[in-house]
């Protein structure tokens, strides 16, 4: 186990925070945690990446990085709105 | 252990331990405008650190590039997102965008 498998493992724990508060915390405080949520899993995307040495998967980290704003826009246009 | 990998380890370990402070902060903080604050940090800082380290171990090569741009719309697409949240946590809030009387008195 290199040390940015040692990374990505400690970038995934962190993500029990975040869901924490996107259970307990009101819908917008949810957002703001998804949104730091799907930056962790970018960055756990682009340390398994090159902890396993494979090229071919910083190629999902770049998709994750694009999708996760995206969505995070959807769902605060979403939230914007109001009920 | 080589100076290239020290310098790795570092850069991973300042970049990693930026986004638990972030991730605490979110958790501790109690309402959405104090959670943006951490939440923005941790698209920029620990972002920049941990491409740093990937970018010393891979230098310029196919990953590398595709670590910059990962790490690049983290780091310059992060800041709208996170505007976009505070303007829909105010709409949320007052109904409305335009600053109360206090507000524009204090502004002014």
């Amino acid at each position: 186990m290199n040390v940015f498998l040692i990374a990505a493992s400690a970038l995934l724990l962190a993500l029990v925070p975040c869901g924490i508060v996107i259970m307990r915390a009101p819908a917008i405080d949810g957002v703001v945690a998804l949104e730091l949520g799907g930056a962790l899993t970018t960055l756990a995307l682009l340390c398994l990446a090159e902890g396993y040495r494979r090229g071919i998967y910083f190629g999902v980290a770049l998709i994750s990085a694009a999708l996760v704003w995206v969505g995070g826009l959807v769902y605060v246009r979403l939230l914007g709105r109001g009920p | 252990m080589t100076p290239r990998d020290l310098i790795v380890d570092v850069l991973l370990g300042l970049g990693v331990g930026a986004e638990i402070v972030c991730c605490l902060g979110v958790l501790a903080m109690r309402n959405a405008y104090d959670r943006l604050h951490y939440a923005a940090a941790g698209t920029t800082l620990g972002p920049l650190l941990i491409g740093a380290a990937v970018l010393v171990r891979e230098s310029v090569s196919s990953a590398g590039i595709e670590t910059i741009v990962a790490v690049a719309f983290l780091f310059l697409l992060g800041p709208v997102l996170t505007h976009a949240t505070a303007r829909a946590a105010v709409l949320l809030d007052r109904g409305t965008l335009a600053a109360s009387a206090a507000e524009r008195e204090a502004g002014s």
